[in-house]
């Protein structure tokens, strides 16, 4: 397997430059009443769904940034799902901030 | 020798003789020779027996299509007799081979095939079930291909590895692929052209028949010699693919030339990588096998097989030759054969009509019967090949032939791997009868015979229009010109035109040639030996078998019967599997789907796939100064460690030194990381699962992090250096992801902060011992007295006249100790001060191994070594290190301790000491892994055990299941390392073995 990544920083590069940080998810939840059930869901449960996803990537071999992109794994294409709703509700491409 | 008078079409040097030994005997073969031609020329028939029936197998193809052309050279099985060359001095032996290739002990097998139907050994064998393992043993003496002589030294040579990047990568050299590399050339920069022959041409290379006024291959030395002329174009030759992956991505391998041991640095073979933002495919066409009894003896060839022994390499195919194909081109190898003087009895084309009218006539002017409609049923001869009976496919008389070369084809295949790898769909062309390219993957640009094509301009014409497209959907339109608007608007046009031109041209051009879709000769039996896949000895009857069984459609028949499981994957069977189904069962070919292609299509060999084995390793700025003081060097991680400083790997005197004295370690590969801004402190709450707040002045604060899941994963010292300024450590193999792990938890909070790495920066040395203080206090002004700077100090000092060194007072190994940081280029320097200091102590360095010991004996814990994935924080007992009153800074891996803090049944941290009488006199034990065992029963393992001389007596820490392992129990310790079991005592204690109390590192 093998494809290539577009770094907002770098520009597209081979996927072996990157570590996979799983699909996004939100933020880290508030401790406070956190049930342990809600903590591992968060923590540890990945959706495994055959169209675009948000996912974060690290470019460890290049410029050090997490980002977050839109990414199809079943076609390993860089892919925005179709817009939802007019809100503009729009995939984030930065790395910080939320 | 059974050679033919040179012609320019020959590669092979008459002149330059190469001595080989083949089963035993020596033989000679000529410089450019393949070991298959060198062994046909030498009168050699049989070089491999068959995976099932052991049938005799030798010269079918020249490419490198199967399992018959296998053999063992030097010692090296499953080499391809057909594309390896010849070298001096070659060792060759036959594959598959009990006995002689002649004469084979299994030879016998060939009578059983009624006890051998399809998918056979899915049927027989299991039942009664306890009968399996029997058959299993015998079946599996019998299986497998080539034999590895695993006590041999094989000798790699020198295997090298290469990465391109492309804009376009051609595959195939022929005439489509390198007027597509031309094309696409004009208007990219960097085209890659990819051949697996060792030279460019294709079929074309040996073709002296004249089209247009000149002969062929004068038309293949043109593109040859403006490909090779052309600075856009990198061509590789002897260079197959053996796959296409994600967004073009291109791999193969390259035969390469030797170096000559002096200026010219060679490699034997190369594993490279083409990255392309689009890919022309121009594999062209292979052969579609004709099915008939026997039509796997040494003898019956390819047509390519006959014609390039001929042309390419001089050797004569036999002495009479008897056609049954099925296209023009093998009318063509016919009459081209019989102008060199070789012997053509007849020949059979399966189709009826549409010969090319010139090719016949030149056929009967040489005197050759041709018999359209008709094509072998059956070939005589037990060990080669001494007569074929040809009959009319549509029935009536058979007739035969006496002869020793039968040279039989159904007709062309184009070549579908690389395209298939890379996505492509096919259909079946009833017009062609072949499996043509449907459906394309975006940036894939068949060209040539792959298509179909057959007619010389055509094919070129086609890789033209191919180049073009390649070249315009990488971006050439985008990036031509110099920039301005106009002159790029005039690029553009220019390359539309041209590729309207082109695609004009080819439409006037003739499209692929009518094929004759049969699989089968005029065959009267079952098929019982008539093979549509000789690597698995597959014979019609067994495809026949598998469609009685209902595996009737190419996937399941291969998985069933096993065709195209075995070297040659999709190549002999591949279509006429597809086409063999639709027979069987009477369903059109258009319905049915080949079988998948999937890479390695060209086997690589793995010596070529490990690569050169760098060793990749980091040296400490110490590491000359190590190595001349008899440094043992050990990988850890990412750097290469002085381990030992003498071959008792014990490390006894080293040891003895710290704890008496004063010893001196290179910790440079510590990780070492500066974080300042505002935030940094929120940074570190976050990842830290200990309280940053209370890092103090001038004080070191040992702290850990954990994952979500509670795992420690790291563990170091953070030290305050300013208001927003820290300096910390990490564990030498966490120093790589700390950034990234940093980064990852904070990625959602904007925060302001920098984290900077400064392992490679900054060189560490760690002083310990008793006598630590009174050796660096000769190097250094500044107080180290214990009220001034106490344990877990952490001071700013000089060293020597001018050298400003961080020093943290720490106790890894239990001793009065001081770590010095600094710059890395001061490294020497500061090591010579202190090692002349302590001179006078006899002080000494010690390494990894002696610290592993006194670390291990202190309690003091290795990341990895005395926790794993199943361990948390708690379980190591260093909860003390979570600050649980702290949620709003939201930890990493809080909520997993919390969770579960209360679990029992978890493995923990226990100290075992081992019984006096296994540990005191001899300081043999246990090794680390050995399992804590308590009445057969598992309870956990030993992380390290050591004998410890400073104890007198063997312990160890290890990780067992909670609540079964009280303090004072007794527990076994259980290993077999191959040498038998063996068990031994111990007793569970707790895990600070040496100064329990911490007097001496505070002293």
């Amino acid at each position: 397997m093998t494809f290539r990544i577009t770094c907002p920083v770098c520009g597209s590069r081979d996927v072996y430059e990157f570590t996979y940080g799983g699909h996004e998810r939100g933020p880290r939840p508030a401790q406070e009443g956190l049930s342990a059930e809600e903590h591992f869901r968060w923590a540890q449960f990945r959706t495994t769904r055959a169209e675009a996803q948000e996912e974060w990537w690290y470019h460890g071999a290049g410029c050090g940034v997490w980002f977050s992109m839109w990414r199809n794994p079943a076609t390993n294409r860089e892919e925005r799902p179709e817009p939802v709703d007019a809100r503009g509700t729009g995939p984030t491409t930065e790395g910080d901030g939320e | 020798m059974n050679r033919l008078p040179a012609t320019p079409t020959q590669k092979i040097d008459h002149d330059r003789r190469i001595r080989f030994v083949f089963a035993g005997r020596q033989l000679e073969g000529l410089k450019a020779d393949t070991v298959a031609s060198a062994l046909w020329a030498a009168g050699v028939r049989t070089w491999s027996r068959s995976f099932e029936y052991h049938r005799p197998r030798g010269l079918y193809d020249l490419e490198g299509e199967g399992a018959s052309g296998l053999v063992s050279i030097d010692g090296v099985p499953n080499r391809s007799a057909g594309t390896t060359l010849l070298e001096r001095g070659m060792t060759i032996a036959a594959q598959n081979v009990s006995g002689s290739p002649d004469r084979d002990v299994y030879g016998a097998l060939d009578r059983f095939d009624r006890w051998m139907p399809a998918g056979f050994y899915y049927r027989l064998f299991h039942r009664p079930y306890r009968a399996w393992p029997f058959f299993q043993d015998r079946m599996r003496a019998l299986a497998g291909l080539g034999r590895l002589d695993v006590d041999a030294r094989h000798d790699p040579g020198v295997r090298t590895e290469w990465y391109m990047n492309a804009d376009v990568a051609v595959v195939g050299g022929g005439a489509a692929g390198m007027s597509a590399a031309l094309a696409a050339a004009e208007h990219v920069d960097r085209v890659c052209l990819f051949e697996a022959r060792p030279w460019l041409g294709g079929h074309l290379d040996w073709r002296v028949r004249e089209v247009g006024g000149r002969p062929l291959r004068e038309r293949a030395i043109e593109l040859a010699r403006q490909v090779a002329g052309h600075s856009s174009i990198r061509v590789l030759t002897h260079a197959p693919v053996t796959g296409v992956w994600g967004e073009n991505l291109v791999t193969g391998f390259q035969v390469g030339p030797r170096g000559d041991g002096g200026a010219t640095e060679g490699y034997d073979e190369r594993h490279w990588e083409c990255r392309a933002h689009t890919i022309v495919v121009a594999t062209g066409a292979l052969e579609r096998p004709l099915v008939f009894e026997a039509n796997d003896r040494p003898g019956v060839m390819q047509v390519d097989t006959a014609w390039r022994l001929a042309r390419h390499y001089g050797v004569r195919p036999g002495e009479q030759i008897v056609f049954s194909t099925a296209d023009d081109l093998a009318l063509e190898a016919a009459a081209d054969l019989a102008d060199l003087g070789v012997q053509i009895v007849a020949v059979a084309d399966a189709r009826p009509e549409g010969l090319d009218g010139e090719l016949a006539a030149r056929l009967r002017d040489l005197g050759v019967e041709l018999m359209p409609g008709s094509a072998a049923a059956a070939v005589g001869g037990r060990r080669g090949v001494t007569g074929v009976e040809i009959a009319p496919l549509e029935g009536g008389q058979a007739r035969s032939f006496p002869c020793d070369v039968v040279v039989a084809a159904a007709g062309r295949q184009p070549e579908i791997g690389v395209l298939s790898s890379a996505g492509a769909g096919f259909e079946y062309s009833a017009h062609a009868a072949a499996f043509v390219p449907k459906s394309l993957p975006d940036g894939v640009f068949p060209a040539g015979r792959v298509l179909g094509l057959t007619d010389v301009e055509a094919i070129e014409a086609s890789g033209v229009v191919a180049g073009l497209n390649a070249a315009t959907a990488c971006g050439a339109l985008a990036r031509s010109g110099s920039g301005d608007g106009e002159s790029r608007d005039a690029d553009e046009r220019a390359l539309g035109s041209a590729i309207r031109d082109a695609e004009g041209r080819l439409a006037g051009l003739p499209g692929p040639a009518a094929g004759s879709g049969h699989v089968r000769g005029p065959m009267t039996g079952k098929g019982r030996k008539a093979f549509l896949d000789y690597d698995e000895d597959g014979t019609w009857k067994n495809a026949a078998q598998c469609v009685e069984q209902g595996f009737d459609v190419p996937e399941l028949a291969k998985r069933f019967g096993n065709f195209g499981l075995g070297p040659g994957q999709y190549r002999v069977p591949g279509q006429n599997l597809a086409m063999a189904m639709a027979e069987l069962t009477g369903r059109p070919v258009g319905d049915i789907q080949c079988t998948t292609v999937r890479p390695p299509l060209i086997p690589p060999s793995l010596a070529t796939l490990v690569g050169p084995g760098h060793d990749v390793h980091k040296r400490t700025p110490l590491h000359e100064d190590q190595t001349a003081r008899g440094a043992i060097f050990r990988q850890a991680g990412a750097w290469k460690r002085a381990r030992y400083f003498s071959d008792d790997f014990s490390c006894r005197e080293e040891i003895r030194n710290v704890r008496e004295n004063v010893g001196l370690l290179d910790s440079s590969p510590l990780g070492k990381f500066r974080v300042f801004g505002p935030d940094a402190l929120r940074a570190l709450q976050r990842v830290y699962i200990s309280n940053m707040t209370a890092v103090g002045e001038g004080r070191c604060k040992y702290a850990a992090m954990c994952n979500d899941t509670g795992n420690i994963i790291d563990d170091g010292v953070v030290t305050r250096v300013g208001r927003d300024d820290f300096y910390f450590t990490t564990s030498s193999n966490r120093a790589g992801g700390t950034v990234e792990w940093f980064r990852y938890h904070t990625r959602y909070d904007g925060w302001d902060y920098n984290l900077v790495n400064l392992t490679d920066n900054l060189a560490s040395i760690n002083i310990a011992g008793p006598n630590a203080r009174a050796v660096l206090s000769r190097v250094t002004d500044s107080d180290l007295s214990g009220g001034a700077f106490p344990y877990m100090g952490y001071r700013e000092i000089q060293v020597g006249d001018s050298i400003p060194a961080r020093c943290l007072r720490l106790g890894f190994v239990g001793e009065l100790s001081y770590e010095l940081h600094f710059l890395a280029s001061y490294a020497q320097h500061v090591w010579d001060l202190l090692m002349d200091a302590g001179a006078e102590f006899g002080i000494g360095p010690f390494g990894l191994e002696a610290q592993n010991c006194m670390r291990a004996e202190k309690g003091h814990i290795i990341i990895g070594t005395e926790s794993e994935q199943r361990v948390t924080l708690l379980d190591i007992g260093m909860g003390w290190m979570w600050d649980r009153s702290d949620t709003e800074s939201r930890k990493v891996g809080a909520p997993a301790l919390r969770a579960c803090a209360d679990q029992t049944d978890r493995l923990k941290l226990v100290g075992l000491r081992l019984d006096d009488t296994a540990g005191r006199k001899s300081p043999e034990g246990p090794a680390d892994g050995a399992l804590v065992t308590a009445r057969e029963e598992i309870l956990g393992y030993v992380c390290t055990t050591r004998y410890s001389e400073s104890l007198g007596w063997r312990y160890a820490l290890a990780l067992v299941r909670d609540g079964r392992a009280e303090r004072g129990t007794s527990v076994e310790l259980f290993q077999d390392l191959g040498d038998g079991p063996r068990r031994f005592a111990a007793m569970v204690v707790p895990p600070h073995f040496y100064d329990p109390d911490g007097a001496r590192l505070r002293g």
